[in-house]
């Protein structure tokens, strides 16, 4: 037993966020509306799985949940961001994407609003709620929206650093958030995050994971697991992936032997096809993409689900072998 | 009436016949267009910029600026012919209409001085007033937001969700126009998806109403000037009108929501208009 209490230094919010980035994102869009009278937080019922109560208490004029109308909640946003506002939408990744599209693409991303959309249970964090509430094309929608910038935090503590990070960003932000289950730590709790930059977690020359969100953890397993093997695996936490950071891709093509991604996110549209959109055209590069296959989800608990479709540690090393040979 | 009023409203149709002209010159310009929803709004667009609306066209960022968004953008000829004739831009852009990296399409764009919302996409605007009333009621403003909506346009579901929320969060500042010409692309609003009971339906949502007929300038301003009808909740001003109103050949029909306007055909639409003022 360690004598000491990391507890006692870190700020308030780590605790509060308990390891879950949909409430750091509620904790951040509450400290910046402390700093700034112009932040507003939109809901669709989404109060609590936003992490919105601390906010309602200090600022309840900022605070305005629309109900279960996610269509109204973009619009409504976009009109407020018009006037000076900075609003943040508090959604539903399956439904804050898919039902309220149009609403994003026209009045927030096409109107050029600076606009923060906080999207929560995302990927199959909600596993048991099966694939009506799983969202594994957010990233496909919210990417091919030109003005767009799409993070997706690797854990709370980055959740936190990127919501405090839109203060600098002139635009439409999409932030990806897990959903009611504990999140891995991967990153440290003083960040920082630099959008935009990807952030090198592991050094290694033999091959490369650029991984996102809930897979940066695994990636650093997998990655711990190969160098036993004598294998160098370089891992990029790519946090933004619009705009994807362009140098860090080529340095890893140019670099090392082969790259795997790893995300939470349908093998159509994400992360890993970001990386291959780049590649293709500028460095042809072997890749392997650890994602969800194009198939409809099934129901379970969230651990299995990931790992029934190779969203995993073991797939990510198996990924990295077949590109070095090992 | 008095004198001063018979003369405001003379000048008032006499903008909304410039609105109607300089609609048909940009959809000339275009070839072809939303002809008969452009007509249909032209008065109530006279009175709004010539009347009732705080602007300033040569400061278009104003922040004390009140707010209008045509939510039914197909009828950007008329929106972009007023804006023209209140200021906001030469009215020879107007012969750029539809053209190669034109500000002016068919639809209405937010870079354009004096739209404040893009749209185009059915059924957007009243969520985006939402969004501008609310923003005013934060910041301690006191401009108002105006937003004018298609009847078709209020077959998309999300006109209602805004509907309930605009009077959920008691949002007096803000008002919808319905631009009721009872007509649609593939026909009449009654037999695709009738609207009505359409003013019952608002009351239901909570909205203090008010019917006109949204051609008889003296009726439009008195609607105009009596807003809001009630200081707790939005106001919605359902203008029956005449789709294609002015042109002999466009009004009633839907073959003229959107038709082709040839050099013959703005010619006899110049001659049924008559000379501006």
């Amino acid at each position: 037993m360690s004598t000491s209490n990391p507890g006692s230094t870190a700020p308030a919010w780590v605790s509060a966020a308990a390891n879950q980035s949909r409430l750091a994102f509620g904790l951040a869009v509450t400290e910046l509306a402390g700093r700034d009278a112009s932040v507003v937080a939109i809901g669709a019922d989404t109060l609590d799985l936003l992490g919105l109560r601390k906010m309602m208490e200090r600022h309840p004029e900022r605070v305005i949940d629309v109900g279960i109308a996610e269509q109204n909640a973009m619009g409504v946003a976009s009109g407020l961001a018009t006037t000076g506002m900075r609003p943040f939408v508090c959604g539903y990744a399956p439904f804050i994407t898919a039902r309220s599209m149009e609403q994003l693409r026209n009045d927030v991303a096409y109107a050029r609003q600076r606009v923060v959309i906080g999207a929560a249970a995302s990927g199959i964090s909600l596993g048991v709620s099966g694939a009506t509430h799983h969202a594994l094309e957010d990233l496909a929608v919210t990417r091919s929206m030109p003005g767009m910038t799409v993070v997706v935090p690797a854990d709370a503590h980055q959740a936190w650093h990127a919501t405090l990070a839109t203060d600098d960003v002139d635009g439409p932000v999409y932030i990806r958030l897990g959903g009611r289950v504990e999140e891995a730590v991967a990153t440290p709790v003083e960040g920082p995050i630099r959008i935009g930059r990807a952030d090198r977690l592991h050094d290694g020359n033999d091959v490369t994971v650029i991984a996102c969100g809930v897979l940066v953890a695994p990636a650093l397993e997998a990655a711990r697991s190969l160098g036993k093997d004598g294998i160098g695996v370089r891992v990029l936490n790519m946090h933004t992936i619009k705009p994807l950071d362009r140098e860090a891709v080529l340095a890893a093509a140019a670099e090392t032997r082969g790259i795997v991604t790893a995300e939470e996110h349908y093998v159509t549209g994400g992360l890993g096809g970001a990386v291959a959109e780049l590649l293709a055209v500028e460095h042809p590069t072997r890749m392997r993409m650890v994602a969800m296959p194009d198939e409809n989800s099934v129901v379970g608990p969230t651990p299995k689900v990931r790992a029934r479709y190779g969203m995993s540690a073991e797939s990510i090393v198996a990924a990295c072998r077949a590109l070095v040979g090992g | 009436m008095t004198g001063n009023m018979e003369a405001k409203l003379a000048g008032l149709r006499d903008h909304a016949r410039d609105i109607r002209r300089n609609a048909l010159r940009a959809l000339h310009a275009a070839g072809s267009g939303h002809v008969g929803g452009s007509l249909s709004a032209a008065d109530l667009l006279a009175a709004l910029y010539f009347h009732h609306l705080r602007l300033r066209p040569h400061e278009p960022d104003w922040a004390g600026r009140d707010r209008f968004v045509l939510s039914k953008g197909h009828a950007n000829a008329a929106l972009a012919a007023v804006l023209a004739q209140a200021g906001f831009f030469s009215e020879d852009a107007l012969d750029t209409f539809y053209g190669y990296e034109s500000s002016l399409g068919m639809h209405p764009d937010i870079k354009v001085p004096g739209v404040e919302m893009s749209t185009g996409g059915l059924g957007h605007g009243l969520s985006v007033g939402i969004g501008m009333a609310l923003g005013a009621r934060l910041q301690g403003l006191d401009f108002r937001t105006i937003v004018m909506v298609g009847d078709g346009e209020l077959q998309e579901g999300s006109n209602w969700e805004a509907a309930m929320s605009a009077t959920h969060l008691g949002l007096a500042g803000l008002t919808a126009i319905v631009d009721y010409n009872k007509i649609q692309q593939s026909g009449n609003v009654g037999e695709m998806l009738d609207l009505e009971p359409l003013a019952d339906k608002w009351r239901a949502f909570g909205w203090a109403v008010r019917e006109i007929d949204g051609h008889d300038m003296a009726e439009v301003v008195d609607a105009l000037d009596a807003l809001p009808y009630d200081t707790r909740r939005p106001s919605v001003i359902v203008a029956h009108t005449v789709k294609g109103k002015g042109l002999s050949f466009a009004e009633g029909t839907y073959l003229w929501h959107s038709n082709m306007v040839t050099d013959e055909i703005y010619a006899k639409a110049m001659a049924e208009l008559g000379e501006s003022a």
